[in-house]
């Protein structure tokens, strides 16, 4: 196995990282979203569209995050002042955006599964000096996109916005007992809102990075599911930003393995591309025996979820 | 009533001012929708194609979700569903009278195999079954690809098994389309839930612990293992439909033949409020778009995604609840408080002290 | 103690609609500053709706409302906290995986820069609040390992800590030992010595009269009369609630009961929810045709010891049995057997609230309208007919939806449901719990009849007057354990809140905590 993994393990958890951030903090104030993949894939599209015509990384990326962000509202507006059950508002969020990003990519580009072009900027390289020529740490540190950078930066700023700010008390309250902070004198729904539009915002650049930094391309759902592998992540770490990332990565590391272990053995690569999935299952598995195991001890049975 | 067709108005609009904006004529483009998909018995019978599939999928999510589970593995479980019947198809030789309902217990044992696993995962440890499902989904595409391709693939260029034995095969109706007798099967499951909901202690169970499942437990209901049977029939239901599409439209099972029946099923059950007639009629709704849609992705360049559009944003529309008092109906949020209801991700002890 | 000073909150021909139904028609009341003001009334009565209509929770339909002399108007709690209004609700609004500190300062935390909570400074106000007021807590401390009775005193904390000259609590006694009871009468007084003054809803009358400087009685959305705590008796209060004299006693013939115990419970002992000791060894017995009243606060394992019988909950030690024969592991199997639950949560295992009235009744009989697979749907509505009319459940439809019926009826329901099977043991958790006094004299008579006809019937109540009202025989649990077991006859109130409190009649260093007398002024 080529010590190169350990540099694309970075890159392909980014967006990973990127989702479970915004994921988490829906998760502290109580909601349950699984429209991620759907914020990512219209951002995608949106950064495509603003790059290509904009000839511009920078507008790409603010296109990537409004597109992101507006979808967000929207999903925030459902569930939140419709009190549209949030299941079904993701699932419906989730395929509008990939019906629209598709029905977009024909309408604006006249292509069907895929639009890429030359003329699309690309991210250059960073080589951070003196980390560049330690070996194996250079793999890890340097020589990656911006996006990637900002991404793992943001992890440490979201815990502290969570745990040391006003703001994060009162998010994870809302989340943990709505009741005490409305009596509180906290509004909610505004609380809420606001965790769900910045859930927008880093799906936003984790969408931008899919479509511009990881590849220069944007195909129909080409998030794989990755806003699912992120929840399940945010699942198991409970919502702590740090444990999530870490999770995040370990799911990056399965899906590299998943890309150079054809080249080297000669497994097909259904089974590979399944291992992401098959280890986000038994991630959820060991959640679900984790808690039981606590409350299966008092309890003949529990009618709710995790 | 009113709220569906609602709900779809609103949805034609948001699309037609997609349209729109891409450039096109809304009106045209709708009119291409609705003849492409209703106007002329060649399109009829591709619309009643579409439809057949659907109505399987639509019924086995509204038996999941009417009995408070989230099964959106339906779409992985009509894969597994057709995969069994693509094998017993090809590889029993028997008369037609013994192979064509082999095939179809077959394709029910498949599905029910598949949603047992978000089934005991959920009974037995407390696992959300959503993301299970949203998992199996692309596992059961990719397993049976993985077979399909690379174990028991047919000779020839093709990622397909070898095709079924004439024993095995539905009947089709015409030569405009593959609709085929399979939407016979499909009515008759409709009908038998109709029956099995409203006439059996079974049915009672399932609508009375979809409602409230600590107390059809306490009240002596058997919750866990009624749970696990409703994820079974559902899932059974949806390899049916797997078959369908095996037996009737195809003849072989081909990888990657869905064009997502599953997912298309979750908004055929929301239009129809899980009732098994509203199925019927939802799913012609859909089919109809559906196959509408083809031709408009064939003469225009507006995509048949625009289907996908309309279709989920009616389903979002549906599951708000807006505070008018006439838009009052049994909603899936407040009524589906459910083994699946929505997840405080902490317990909230305190909240319920006295 | 201000005699005759101008009042602090004045509400004037307050009503309240909800849709088409009047909550509250024409409540008019007043409150002096530093005066303990109770506010009692059935059930229903309106009471809750009132508080939060004047806290902001709630937006009235008519009237007026003056807070120290001008006139308001709360759109929300934030509104009413920020002039002085404070709320200590009966369900405690706390966060459990959050300190003590955390919990008061919410909503006003002291800041650093950057948007930081200034964590130090929470803590040291919290102390320094907590012993202004002799309400010692630590701050630091995670809400979910305190006892009940320290988590009301942060809820209080979190009213005083936003400057509250009104303390509005709701039921606060529901939850107390009579230890705690007492030490909240002193705290109520000690704060409106102060100044403070203090609105106090409950439907214990004896501790309105142990504490109140003035009652108001609502009824049906009323305020009926507003009387001073000066030579006022129960009866007086119980018959301006109802509008009639009341029976606060059932009438009942004495038991005989059979030899032979039906229900049996031998060394139980169970965890709960957090892995604590709940049930500590618990052994009691129940004969058939007689009423055992199980007394205790809540929070001292009587639910989890309910659970276990119910088949809800494993315990990990001992043996139950019903009708001689050991118990199920599922609800299934022990209705089977012969048990009967009628469940305090009407909202969650006692009904389907959205389901029709003819589905609830018929839940747990369905052995009876069962044709092979088939349900026999309309010998099932049928029954339920005659069901809504033997048990006089008012404002049942068949299909209507069972949250629309009120309290007491919702209630006549669950008994409807579980009393006309052949059961041996009756379980009836806090029977009394959100119905008025009109239907709690059916409901204790509903008891007594099954107790004449052989049947085992154990009642668990937090209320001691419902239990020395019904109980043939009284058991007392207090930390997981029986501390007592006697005939009604040869106890009183007082003894029995003793044992509630966790001290022994015999223990020569024993207090009194007289539930009966009125605490000294």
């Amino acid at each position: 196995m080529d010590i190169d993994i350990l540099h694309s393990t970075v890159r392909i958890s980014t967006p990973l990282v990127l989702a479970a951030l915004g994921g988490l903090l829906t998760y502290q104030a109580g909601m349950l979203n699984i429209a991620l993949d759907g914020f990512m894939i219209v951002a995608a599209f949106a950064g495509i569209v603003g790059a290509y015509y904009s000839l511009s990384l920078a507008v790409g990326v603010l296109a990537a995050v409004a597109a992101s962000m507006l979808l967000a509202a929207l999903m925030a507006l459902f569930n939140i002042r419709f009190r549209a059950h949030i299941f079904i508002a993701g699932i419906a969020v989730t395929f509008l955006a990939y019906g629209l990003t598709a029905l977009l990519l024909k309408g604006v580009f006249g292509q069907d599964a895929l639009f890429t072009s030359d003329k699309i900027p690309t991210f250059p390289n960073i080589d951070i000096p003196i980390v560049k020529d330690i070996p194996v740490v250079s793999l890890i540190f340097s020589g990656h996109t911006i996006l990637v950078y900002v991404a793992y930066l943001m992890v440490p700023v979201v815990s502290w916005a969570l745990y040391r700010t006003r703001w994060g008390l009162r998010l994870r309250v809302v989340g943990e007992a709505p009741e005490a902070a409305a009596t509180a004198g906290i509004d909610v729904d505004r609380v809420k809102f606001e965790a769900m539009l910045l859930s927008g915002l880093f799906c936003g650049l984790g969408g931008a990075y899919l479509s511009l930094a990881y590849v220069t391309l944007f195909s129909k759902e080409m998030t794989n599911e990755r806003g699912l592998i992120a929840l399940a992540a945010i699942f198991f770490a409970r919502g702590d930003p740090y444990f999530a990332t870490l999770v995040s990565l370990m799911f990056g590391a399965a899906t590299a393995l998943a890309v150079t272990l054809p080249q080297t053995t000669g497994v097909a690569p259904q089974l590979l591309q399944m291992i992401p999935y098959v280890v986000t299952v038994l991630a959820l598995v060991l959640v679900g025996w984790r808690s039981t195991r606590a409350r299966n001890k008092y309890r003949a049975w529990r009618f709710d979820l995790t | 009533m009113a709220q569906p067709l609602a709900a779809l108005a609103v949805a034609i609009i948001v699309g037609g001012l997609l349209v729109l904006a891409i450039g096109d004529d809304p009106f045209q483009i709708y009119w291409i929708l609705f003849s492409g998909s209703l106007v002329g018995v060649p399109n009829l019978m591709v619309t009643l194609q579409i439809m057949t599939p659907l109505i399987f999928t639509g019924l086995a999510v509204s038996i999941a979700f009417r009995a408070g589970l989230w099964n959106i593995g339906v779409e992985g479980q009509m894969l597994v569903g057709a995969f069994f019947a693509g094998l017993v198809g090809w590889l029993a030789p028997l008369p037609a009278i013994a192979h064509i309902p082999l095939t179809l217990v077959a394709a029910m044992l498949g599905g029910a195999l598949w949603a047992a696993i978000p089934a005991l995962l959920r009974v037995k440890l407390n696992v959300n079954e959503l993301v299970v499902c949203l998992m199996l989904n692309p596992i059961a595409l990719l397993l049976t690809g993985y077979f399909t391709i690379h174990l028991l693939k047919a000779p020839g260029p093709t990622n397909k098994l070898p095709d079924v034995l004439a024993t095995a095969m539905l009947p089709q109706f015409s030569l405009f389309s593959q609709a085929n007798a399979g939407v016979f099967i499909a009515l008759g499951c409709c009908l038998l839930f109709v029956l099995i909901n409203g006439a059996t202690v079974r049915g009672f169970e399932w609508k009375i612990m979809g409602l409230n499942p600590a107390f059809a437990y306490y009240g002596g209901v058997d919750v866990p293992g009624r749970a696990i049977s409703a994820m079974l029939v559902s899932g059974a239901i949806a390899g049916l439909g797997g078959a369908e599409e095996v037996m009737g439209v195809y003849r072989a099972f081909f990888d990657g033949f869905s064009p997502g029946y599953g997912f298309d099923g979750i908004a055929v059950a929301m239009l129809a409020n899980f009732n098994p007639l509203g199925v019927i009629a939802a799913a012609g709704l859909f089919g109809a778009l559906e196959s509408g849609g083809a031709v408009l992705q064939m003469t225009t360049n507006i995509s048949k995604y625009l289907v996908e559009v309309l279709q989920f944003t009616t389903v979002l529309i549906l599951a708000a609840q807006f505070s008018w008092g006439w838009l009052r109906r049994r909603r899936i949020g407040g009524s589906h408080q459910a083994i699946g209801a929505v997840a405080e991700p902490e317990p909230n002890p305190v909240a319920e002290e006295a | 103690m201000d005699a005759a000073s101008a009042p602090i909150v004045d509400l004037r021909h307050i009503s309240k609609r909800f849709g088409s139904s009047l909550a509250i028609e024409d409540a008019s009341v007043d409150v002096r500053r530093g005066e303990i003001h109770a506010l009692v009334g059935e059930n229903g009565a309106g009471k809750t709706t009132l508080m939060n209509i004047l806290y902001g929770i709630v937006q009235r339909s008519g009237g007026e409302i003056s807070f120290d002399g001008r006139p308001v108007s709360f759109a929300n709690p934030r509104e009413a906290i920020a002039a002085g209004i404070g709320m200590v609700h009966q369900h405690f609004k706390l966060a459990a995986s959050f300190t003590v500190a955390e919990n008061i300062i919410l909503g006003a935390e002291p800041m650093r820069s950057l948007g930081r909570i200034d964590v130090r400074g929470a803590e040291s106000r919290a102390k320094a609040l907590s012993e202004r007021y002799g309400l010692a807590l630590d701050p630091r401390a995670l809400i979910s390992s305190l006892p009940v009775g320290l988590r009301q005193r942060v809820e209080i904390l979190k009213a005083l800590y936003r400057e509250a000259r009104v303390l509005i609590l709701d039921e606060p006694t529901a939850v107390l030992t009579p230890q705690e009871t007492r030490e909240l009468f002193i705290t109520m007084r000690a704060l409106a010595d102060q100044g403070h003054s203090i609105i106090f809803i409950t439907h214990k009358l004896r501790e309105v009269l142990a504490t109140a400087d003035r009652i108001s009685v609502m009824r049906q959305g009323a305020i009926v009369s507003t009387i001073a705590n000066a030579g006022v008796t129960a009866e007086e209060i119980a018959r301006l609630m109802v509008g009639r004299p009341v029976l606060l006693r059932v009438m009942k013939r004495r038991a005989k009961p059979t030899s032979e115990p039906l229900l049996e419970v031998e060394g139980l002992s169970a965890l709960g929810d957090r892995g604590e000791a709940a049930v500590d060894n618990v052994t009691l017995a129940v004969r058939g045709g007689e009423i055992v009243g199980l007394a205790g606060v809540q929070g001292n394992g009587q639910d989890e010891l309910i659970e276990c019988i119910a088949g809800l909950r494993v315990p990990t030690a001992g043996a139950i049995r019903i009708g001689g024969k050991p118990l199920g592991r599922t609800p299934a199997a022990n209705r089977a057997a012969g048990l009967a639950y009628i469940p305090a949560d009407r909202a969650r295992v006692g009904l389907s609230p959205h389901s029709g009235v003819w589905e609830n009744l018929t839940i747990g009989h369905l052995g009876e309208f069962r044709l092979g697979p088939f349900l026999a749907v309309g010998r099932a509505r049928r029954r339920a007919s005659e069901l809504i009319g033997r048990f006089d459940v008012r404002g049942a439809e068949l299909d209507k939806p069972a949250q629309s019926l009120s309290g007491g009826n919702q209630q006549k329901v669950q008994i409807a449901r579980e009393l006309t099977r052949d059961a041996k043991v009756i379980v009836a958790e806090q029977p009394s719990q959100g119905v008025d006094i009109g239907a709690i004299e059916q409901i204790h008579r509903t008891l007594v009849e099954m107790r004449d006809a052989g049947k085992s019937v154990f009642v668990i109540s937090a209320d001691l007057d419902e239990i020395f009202s019904i109980s043939d025989r009284i058991v007392v649990i207090y930390r997981g354990r029986i501390v007592a077991d006697v005939e009604v006859e040869a106890t009183t109130p007082e003894q029995v809140g003793r044992h509630m409190g966790g001290v022994h009649a015999d223990d020569p260093g024993a207090q009194s905590f007289g539930m009966t007398e009125a605490a000294p002024g």
